[in-house]
């Protein structure tokens, strides 16, 4: 907008024009106002949460604590270094292993023999997190661990790694968000963004959509190859993924009428979409397959994109269109009870019924995953609600591939896995 | 009703032994209640819970909690203070709130002493407060204390006058300064009648009340936003708890009682309707009781504090002038008011 | 403004036997309710009035402009949003613009409009914690609930997308850290909606409240050459009368495609200041809702290299703050750290107006004048 002196002189007069306005006296009306305000809010439902009876719902990219998947760490120093106030504290050793064949050489490793951070330092910046090359870091949404002496907030690894479980899956992106493999869209409003994140989509790896948590390593990937789309693509060997090929009988609709779908599939009410609408009908514009993927998108998105965790797996996208067929809050909530009456910590019960509301949203069919049907927590490390990193291998033999509806995850694993 | 209650006002020793030590129980009791309440109503006024938890359903305990928390710290007392001043300034805050209960009935002889100058009684104990208040504030040898003193006492001088005159009228129009007498004379509706009077004076003596008792809009003498309780800044433990916030509920709890029975009716029924009179009058009373404490915190977290030379304005360019002229209106309402209209 | 007696005036006053009065010094702070932090005024008091009011500020001196000379951009990023607390997004826009204009990196456009949705949700939450501590510093406490359950909305819809409630971190030189999650547009819409539709309730609450004007109107007059001299910005010089937004005169960012106004005061008086306060609520809403109408789709993070080096080079970016205007001026010698930040935070400009002000005003007043100058310690001695 220019500045326009007249304008402005105008925007003026009406502001001191309507200030005279509220200046003049009200002879007690405005007292009996405010009366009138607080005796209204007597009688209002009250929104406090009672905190240690009721817990807030802490959306999964808080940052409350840092957690430590002690198996994923090779000691590279990388976070200690990059730690604006140097809170966290690594002590190894070399340990040399026998050859792999006779005959070879010996081979060195480090080995961790300490990891810790000093919370009462730590600024909760991230920045270790964000530099883990071999996703060790993750942020978790839990917050309850003061301590009566601050030295004792120094937690050391055991600590860390318990917080493992509940660290939660990445949240799916916003319509209009770029998602790996994707051409960038042509800008419509603004100069565009120097064709940055064109990530080669012949690249993809890591593909399928797993379980959410359960194929944590493969969507590690994919954020990190669609938040830094400018590592991967220096990083030719960075795994990226592909979306989940939903919605496209949408492509050729008009753009309100997508929308529109696209909420009601969501399952959220009509006004709602009514109220999203323009937001909405900004992203119908992009390839409808791009508003309609549901991507995840990590904590640690530098991690596999320099291409050093994670080999490729080479697997096809699958075709099969999913449909919903259970209501995901019903899920939701029989998974809890379900995982509360086996015994499983309320956090972990809580990750597991939205994993299980999240495929259900995503018409997958919930087949029993090692996730779910596993019953006790473990304290570290914790097996199951992650999977084991694949460095350069294949993934865990149990991982199910659900977009199929399959009923014996293994199997269907291995089938399109090859 | 038994004989004894009957007898009530007997003024036998051990009567009056027995009468003090319900005073004293009630006090304390009530002051707790009403820290209770004050924390609930401003919490659920501010879309807030207030305390949950001590005591189990709701916080009943809080209030208890908090006594006994209070009296358990250290008492500290400055080096630079006087002492002796410092140390008694909470009792001359309190003691006065606590002989206020004497005198209001809470019902017809639930009193425990009816005097005939019961009105000049309560005005003239009401007062005794900010002398402590200034005390507290002087000996404290603290800048701030002082400051807050010193707004006390203009404070005072400038609210005790509406009150004494919105009194005044109550007294005219009720023919005698008995208490119990007053209660008596009124008649339904209560407040309304005559009209505007009864209504105006009300008025008068809820806002000298609140600047009385250093509530808000009016706590200038405690503001804790400028200068940090004003008084009580040094003040620690019992004696803080005695002197400031014991204080303030007991006083508000009492001055609601001299509301009710100046204005409300006291331990009437709320209307003129025979089978009413079958409820006690102390649940009348109580319930009236309730409304006015409601009413003392709910002005408490909406308004903001005014300046004190605001305040000052207010009392002797609008108050009191106000009720001097009350007390004309008063006057020719006696003089000229046909009979009918009386009643 | 009420007469200030000079020492003068107090020995002709015994002279012609009045009582002889002295003046007393009041220590405000640093311990103090009105202070929001460790920041002292040393008020020399006669009576009531204030005769003479110096601040004194750097018990939270941190000493910024060094600590950045060790630390990377990175960790600048973090660093900075801790400046002034209450508006950690705000913070980190002009640093990150600053990297942009040395490093030439194109933002993408649907960063862009990210940027600004975040930033005028920041400048809402920091909105209402001034309007809830000015009420309760003028005694009226229920406002300061109202505001925090408003603003634990809009914090809520913050965390979501950036994990923080405070301290967001999301800036990135080229963009932001990573797309916001699914639910963060509606989650913000509503948020700010229920803003605007509560803030009437707000405004029958204090700004209508003739108490309030009483404590307000023509209490604390900053006159607008006041303004000028001492470098004010912000809503307290917009009180004033001076029409100064960055956003208007040198739109940065999105800006200038966005229809809004700037809340101008009239007489620089405290009830102007927070009048402004209040409407700049409004106008951020506003904004927040054309930007989130207008978002585009794609990238989030321009083409930006993995290691973040400027340039040899020196820049000044400058970007308004909720408080008023932030500027950095960035010199770099081309590593991976700056040769030198200058941060110029609003705060302290601002406070330093304040004894020209206070000067024969009530304590009382002093403590709305306080409160209405809308200063973050962290921001004044950083």
């Amino acid at each position: 907008m220019a500045l326009d002196e007249r304008e402005v002189q105008r925007e003026m007069d009406a502001a001191a024009h309507k200030l005279r306005k509220e200046k003049k006296r009200t002879y007690g009306i405005g007292l009996l106002k405010g009366l009138a305000v607080t005796l209204r809010h007597l009688f209002k439902h009250n929104t406090v949460i009672e905190y240690p009876d009721v817990k807030q719902d802490l959306p999964s990219r808080t940052r409350g604590v840092i957690a430590l998947k002690e198996e994923n760490c090779t000691v590279c120093m990388l976070c200690a270094r990059e730690c604006p106030d140097w809170c966290i504290y690594i002590d190894s050793h070399k340990e040399t292993l026998p050859p792999k064949r006779a005959g070879g050489r010996p081979r060195k490793r480090n080995v961790l023999d300490r990891f810790a951070i000093d919370y009462a330092l730590c600024m909760y910046c991230g920045i270790c997190v964000e530099v883990c090359p071999y996703d060790a870091l993750f942020w978790s949404r839990e917050f309850e661990y003061a301590e009566y002496d601050i030295r004792e907030l120094t937690h050391e690894k055991e600590k860390l790694s318990d917080w493992m479980a509940t660290v939660l899956p990445p949240p799916a992106l916003e319509e209009g968000a770029l998602l790996p493999g994707q051409p960038e869209p042509p800008a419509p409003a603004a100069p565009s963004g120097d064709g940055a994140a064109a990530v080669p989509a012949g690249d993809t790896g890591a593909a399928e959509m797993k379980p959410a948590s359960a194929a944590r390593p493969a969507t590690q990937t994919a954020s990190a190859a669609e938040v830094r789309p400018e590592q991967a693509a220096d990083a030719p060997k960075a795994p990226s993924a592909v979306q989940e090929p939903a919605g496209s009988e949408h492509e050729q609709a008009p753009a309100p009428a997508a929308t529109s779908a696209t909420q009601v599939e969501e399952g959220q009410p009509p006004t709602k979409a009514e109220t999203e609408a323009p937001a909405g009908s900004a992203a119908a514009t992009e390839p409808e397959a791009q508003t309609r993927a549901v991507r995840e998108s990590g904590d640690s998105p530098s991690a596999t994109a320099r291409g050093e965790a994670t080999g490729e797996i080479e697997t096809p996208a699958p075709a099969a269109v999913p449909t919903p067929t259970e209501d995901p809050d019903e899920v939701y909530e029989t998974v809890l009870k379900d995982q509360l009456e086996a015994g499983s910590s309320p956090q972990v019960a809580e990750a597991r019924a939205k994993v299980a509301r999240v495929k259900a949203e995503r018409g997958v069919r919930r087949a029993p995953t090692p996730i779910e049907t596993e019953k006790k927590v473990p304290s570290a490390p914790v097996t199951g609600h992650f999977t084991e990193p694949v460095p350069g291998g294949a993934p865990a033999a149990e991982e199910p591939k659900p977009e199929q509806g399959p009923v014996e995850p293994t199997d269907e694993e291995k089938g399109p896995d090859g | 009703m038994p004989e004894f209650i009957q007898n009530f006002e007997l003024t036998a020793w051990w009567i009056l032994a027995i009468k003090l030590i319900v005073v004293l129980t009630v006090v304390p009791v009530g002051a707790l209640a009403g820290g209770y309440a004050l924390h609930k109503v401003m919490a659920h006024l501010q879309h807030r819970l207030g305390p949950m938890y001590a005591g189990g359903f709701h916080g009943w305990a809080q209030t208890l909690a908090d006594g006994i928390k209070f009296v358990l710290k250290e008492d500290i007392i400055p080096e630079k203070a006087d002492k002796p001043v410092f140390k008694y300034a909470p009792a001359i805050i309190f003691i006065p709130i606590l002989l206020l209960y004497l005198v209001i009935p809470v019902d017809r002889r639930l009193i425990v002493q009816d005097l005939d100058v019961g009105l000049f009684y309560l005005l003239a104990v009401s007062s005794i407060p900010a002398i402590g208040i200034l005390m507290a504030g002087w000996s404290s040898a603290n800048k701030y204390a002082l400051i807050g003193a010193l707004r006390s006492a203009a404070q005072l001088i400038a609210y005790e006058l509406p009150i004494v005159l919105s009194a005044a009228t109550v007294a005219m129009l009720a023919g005698t300064l008995s208490v119990v007498g007053i209660v008596e004379a009124q008649d339904w509706p209560f407040l309304f009648w005559p009209p505007g009077i009864g209504l105006i004076a009300f008025i008068i003596f809820f806002a000298g009340s609140v600047a009385e008792m250093n509530l808000p809009p009016f706590d200038m003498p405690v503001a804790e936003s400028e200068i940090i309780t004003g008084a009580f800044t040094e003040y620690s433990g019992m004696r803080f708890i005695f002197g400031y916030f014991f204080a303030e509920t007991a006083h508000m709890i009492a001055f609601s009682g001299l509301a009710v029975t100046f204005f409300l009716g006291g331990y009437r029924p709320i209307v003129p309707w025979e089978p009413l009179t079958v409820i006690p009058g102390i649940v009348w009373f109580m319930l009236k009781l309730f409304v006015m404490v409601f009413l003392y915190l709910w002005v408490r977290p909406t308004f903001p504090r005014l300046r004190e030379d605001q305040l000052q304005k207010f009392a002797w360019k609008g108050l009191i002038p106000g009720s001097l002229g009350l007390i004309l209106v008063a006057g020719a309402w006696i003089l000229y008011a046909p009979e009918w209209l009386w009643h | 403004m009420t007469q200030i007696r000079t020492p003068e005036d107090v020995a002709r006053e015994v002279a012609e036997g009045g009582l002889a009065t002295q003046q007393m010094i009041l220590n405000v702070g640093p311990q103090h309710p009105a202070t929001h932090g460790v920041f002292r005024l040393l008020a020399t008091i006669d009576g009531e009035i204030l005769a003479e009011a110096e601040p004194v500020i750097g018990y939270m001196h941190r000493g910024y402009e060094k600590l950045v000379e060790a630390r990377d951009y990175r960790q600048i990023t973090n660093l900075v949003s801790r400046m002034d607390w209450l508006s950690g997004f705000n913070n980190e826009l002009p640093l990150a613009m600053a990297l942009e204009t040395l490093m030439e990196i194109e933002v993408p456009p649907r960063a862009q409009w990210l940027r600004v949705v975040m930033l005028e949700m920041n400048r809402i939450l920091n909105h209402l914690m001034f309007f809830a501590s000015f009420g309760a510093e003028l005694g009226a406490i229920t406002p300061t609930f109202y505001a925090f359950r408003e603003r634990e909305d809009i914090q809520l819809a913050m965390e979501s997308a950036t994990g923080g409630r405070m301290h967001f971190g999301f800036m990135r030189p080229g963009g932001l850290k990573e797309d916001v999650p699914r639910g963060f547009i509606a989650q913000a819409l509503k948020s700010v909606r229920q803003v605007i539709a509560r803030l009437d309730q707000y405004e029958d609450l204090l700004v209508g409240n003739e108490i309030f004007k009483q404590r307000t109107v023509d209490v604390g007059v900053l006159s607008r050459e006041q303004v000028m001299s001492y470098g004010v910005s912000g809503p307290i010089a917009r009180g004033s009368g001076v029409s100064d937004d960055v956003r208007k005169d040198e739109p940065y960012l999105v800006y200038d495609r966005f229809d809004f106004n700037v809340p101008i005061g009239h007489s620089g008086d405290c009830f102007d200041r927070f009048w402004v306060l209040v409407h700049e609520v409004v106008e951020s809403a506003r904004i927040v809702e054309q930007a989130i109408e207008g978002l585009p789709a794609g990238p989030v993070l321009g083409k930006v290299p993995r290691v973040i080096q400027a340039p040899e080079g020196e820049v000044y970016v400058r970007a308004e703050n909720p408080l008023g205007e932030l500027g950095y001026y960035l010199a770099s010698d081309g590593d991976r750290r700056p040769y030198r930040l200058k941060i110029r935070t609003p705060s302290f400009n601002n406070v330093s107006v304040l004894p020209e002000v206070l000067r024969g005003t009530f304590v009382a007043d002093m403590i709305a004048i306080l409160g209405s100058f809308f200063f973050v310690l962290g921001d004044i001695d950083r």
